[in-house]
């Protein structure tokens, strides 16, 4: 029943998954000022530096086969259908451009040489030292004038998209995205997970507090930090931080940025990790105040509303300690609200973690897709945009998993 | 049970509809409810910010005529209605006199000039005499002035002076002003789309209820405001683009609400009982479905508040929303990170941002405890 249940949640993911992508694809790839146009423009002012710039309004013209190789290397010579398709690995990638005059072999690699020959007016491809062996693998695209010569492109076919495991490559970095974004997601990931233990340990300990002593002077105090939470966003808590101990104005406390100090290689193993941790400390707390109040006012209300249940009053009325009650009987209900929020704040911690990243300058997964956007380097947008629908679909169904787990009440349909 | 509640039992005669005792409700809970009178009189006086807060004179009396450029700055930007009469607040500086500022007078330096000449010219300005957009350009200010610091006898400059020159003060009132404008607007177009669409959803389910079940399971698993900032950095936003922008994001949130409020209704039943009688069927959602849902409407909307100002304040803050030289808080913090030794260019905005936030809060904790009819008994 409830692996039914989740394995069609884990179906229905598909369809959302590729709805998703569908609009993401479309919204960057239709908007105006892409990489193509971009560096046409870089292309025009260079060449109009270098022409002495003898003529400022004269536009320079860039020859049409270097616009149309420039097309092919962004991806612009198909329709975005296509593009879409390819992009998601299940229509064949062109690679491997070779450009061959008519009736002159040429070795493609592998040792194979393929000439290139017009028969009743129509090009086909042979094997040059073979012609009776059958060309595999190569195919035959446009005619093209190429520095005033004719020839023939081929190329080969390759299905490699998302779901293949093919991100990309970096227009900026000219490196492959899934690398760079091992690179930095370490980092991101270091201060997402350390303040989602510390959100999910400070905030279920201090709900439980806040509830037992429900309506103290602990309770009114601690509800002053809830408010702050729930008024001040994480990043811009940071900002106030980074102000007050970043040693601009107030205090020299701690460093302005940044992952590791300038010399981190030549530092001891134990300053080492004192050095990661200081430079942590800050953003860490940034992240952690953003979901601290929602949690801590999930986990009061929940234990509170447990408390005034009938079945503690029947485990009162058999003489159990308080102590019992409270944590063997209402606790185990009352996380279960919280526990079924784990999904959600995987997902802000991972995906909204560019403001924090920006304000502490941390090269991490989430400065790099915003400085792709500047930049528009739409491998990596694309891919912080799948890698963030992923988390945001698998989050939500680990949510279910868990709310599974610890409440055994649960029946899914 | 309270005492109010008691004496009601008691004397029955008068009864209170449902709204009538939320409200009283809320008026008791006193932090949510000075919160509310305080954002509304903060808000209502920001509409008359240009003549209390402005580089431009109140009144000016040149040669025996009478001269409003902040009176009809407020009418043109803050009431809208000087735009549709084609009002123009730009006076020049020659046209005053100045002969030596083509460009916009100076109605500061204007009133030291006259009132030193003893001439019967009168100008008359607003208590905080300096303006949020005017920069360096304009004679007196001056780049980094700290909080209460005065050059050469002006009034003195409240929390001081941005890199460009602009008055923080100044640009922290009017960025409220902004602030609070947006979210409400775009919470309007939110529930203009969410309420009705929720809604007919709830009500109508089927085919169209599954597809757009479909829609929303993928617009709420996008990275929206990653996709905001991907179409803003393409094409310059202003603020109906980033309204527009916003609201296709945010829609989905009442939607959801009033979906299952709307489901929840339908299956009472004097929705039964009305729709067997012959009601036609928008009158059933208007009259009798709507007023019973009006609890996630209202208690939803400190929050919609909240997330739009923290949306702005983010957008701005990134250089993705409005365009300058708006005053936005956003776009003060973000020059203020890069000027970390002059701490008031952060912490005021902050602040300002922390407080507004703070008690749109506290009203919409107030509100949910109105409306809750839930009382938290321990028992022990």
């Amino acid at each position: 029943m409830l692996y039914q249940y989740f394995l069609r949640r884990f179906l229905l993911t598909i369809p959302t998954f590729l709805g998703a992508t569908i609009v993401v694809f479309f919204i960057v790839q239709l908007a105006p000022g892409g990489p193509l146009e971009q560096r046409i423009m870089q292309l025009q002012q260079a060449a109009a530096t270098e022409g002495g710039g003898g003529d400022v309004f004269g536009t320079t013209e860039i020859p049409p086969e270097a616009i149309e190789e420039l097309k092919r290397f962004y991806g612009f010579d198909k329709p975005i259908y296509l593009r879409y398709l390819i992009w998601l690995g299940v229509y064949p990638r062109e690679t491997d451009y070779q450009y061959l005059r008519p009736g002159k072999p040429k070795p493609v690699g592998e040792g194979v040489r393929l000439m290139v020959v017009k028969e009743n007016g129509q090009y086909k491809l042979v094997n040059a030292d073979d012609p009776s062996k059958p060309v595999e693998g190569w195919y035959i695209g446009k005619e093209r004038e190429r520095f005033g010569e004719t020839v023939v492109e081929i190329y080969r076919k390759e299905f490699s998209g998302i779901l293949t495991g093919n991100f990309g490559k970096s227009f900026v970095y000219q490196e492959p995205v899934l690398n760079l974004i091992k690179e930095r997601i370490r980092i991101s990931l270091q201060f997402g997970l350390i303040a989602l233990i510390l959100s999910y340990v400070i905030c279920t300990y201090l709900g439980i507090q806040k509830a037992l002593e429900h309506g103290t002077p602990f309770d009114l105090v601690t509800s002053i930090l809830v408010f702050i939470g729930y008024s001040i966003p994480g990043w811009a808590l940071g900002a106030v931080m980074l102000i007050l101990f970043g040693g601009g104005s107030f205090w020299d406390v701690f460093p302005l940025g940044g992952f590791q100090s300038p010399d981190y290689e030549s530092l001891s193993f134990f300053e080492k990790i004192w050095d990661r941790a200081y430079h942590a400390i800050l953003p860490t707390l940034s992240y952690t105040i953003s979901s601290f109040a929602t949690l801590t006012v999930l986990m009061k209300n929940s234990l509170l509303e447990n408390l005034s249940q009938d079945y503690i009053r029947t485990a009162f009325a058999k003489g159990l300690s308080e102590k019992r009650v409270i944590w063997l009987h209402a606790l185990r209900n009352s996380v279960i609200p919280i526990a079924a929020n784990i999904g959600f704040i995987i997902g802000v911690f991972v995906t909204g973690s560019y403001f924090i990243e920006l304000v502490f300058n941390i090269d991490g997964f989430g400065k790099l897709s915003f400085e792709a956007i500047l930049t528009r380097d739409y491998p990596i947008v694309f891919s912080f945009a799948v890698i963030a629908v992923l988390i945001k679909l698998f989050g939500a169904i680990f949510s279910d998993m868990v709310l599974a787990m610890v409440d055994p009440r649960i029946r899914f349909q | 049970m309270n005492r109010t509640e008691q004496q009601q039992k008691a004397q029955p005669p008068k009864s209170l509809t449902v709204m009538q005792r939320r409200w009283r409700k809320f008026k008791r809970l006193k932090r949510g409810y000075y919160s509310f009178l305080i954002l509304l009189g903060a808000y209502i006086l920001s509409f008359f910010l240009p003549l209390l807060v402005n580089n431009r004179a109140i009144a000016v009396r040149y040669n025996g005529e009478w001269y409003f450029p902040a009176v009809k700055q407020m009418l043109v930007e803050n009431f809208l209605i000087g735009k549709l009469f084609g009002m123009n607040y730009f006076y020049s500086g020659k046209f005053f006199g100045q002969e030596d500022n083509p460009g916009e007078c100076n109605y500061r330096r204007l009133k030291e000039e006259w009132e030193a000449e003893g001439s019967d010219n009168i100008v008359i300005m607003p208590p905080y005499p300096y303006g949020p957009i005017e920069d360096i350009g304009v004679e007196g200010n001056e780049p980094f002035m700290a909080p209460f610091e005065t050059k050469n006898g002006s009034a003195p400059r409240l929390f001081g002076t941005d890199d460009r020159g602009r008055d923080v003060f100044a640009r922290m009132a009017y960025g409220f002003f902004v602030s609070i404008s947006f979210a409400l607007i775009l919470a309007f177009f939110e529930y203009a789309i969410g309420v009705p669409l929720g809604g007919m959803l709830g009500y109508f389910g089927g085919k169209f209820d599954i597809y757009m079940q479909r829609l929303i399971e993928i617009w709420s698993s996008l990275p929206t405001l990653f996709l905001i900032i991907i179409v803003a950095s393409i094409v310059r936003p202003n603020f109906i683009l980033l309204i527009i922008l916003l609201s296709l994001v945010r829609w989905v949130g009442i939607t959801t609400l009033m979906r299952a409020e709307f489901y929840r209704e339908k299956a009472k039943d004097y929705v039964a009982a009305a729709v067997s009688i012959g009601v036609p069927t928008h009158k059933i959602m208007l009259k009798h479905i709507l007023p019973n849902s009006l609890v996630p409407i209202i208690t939803y909307f400190p929050f919609s508040i909240v997330a739009g100002i923290a949306a702005l304040v983010g957008l701005d803050f990134l250089g993705f929303g409005l365009p300058p030289p708006t005053p936005s808080w956003g776009q003060m913090m973000s020059v203020g990170l890069q000027h970390l030794t002059k701490w008031w260019l952060v912490i005021v905005p902050l602040s300002a941002m922390f407080l507004t936030l703070l008690l749109v809060v506290f009203i919409g904790e107030a509100i949910r405890e109105a409306f809750d009819p839930k009382v938290f008994s321990r028992l022990r």
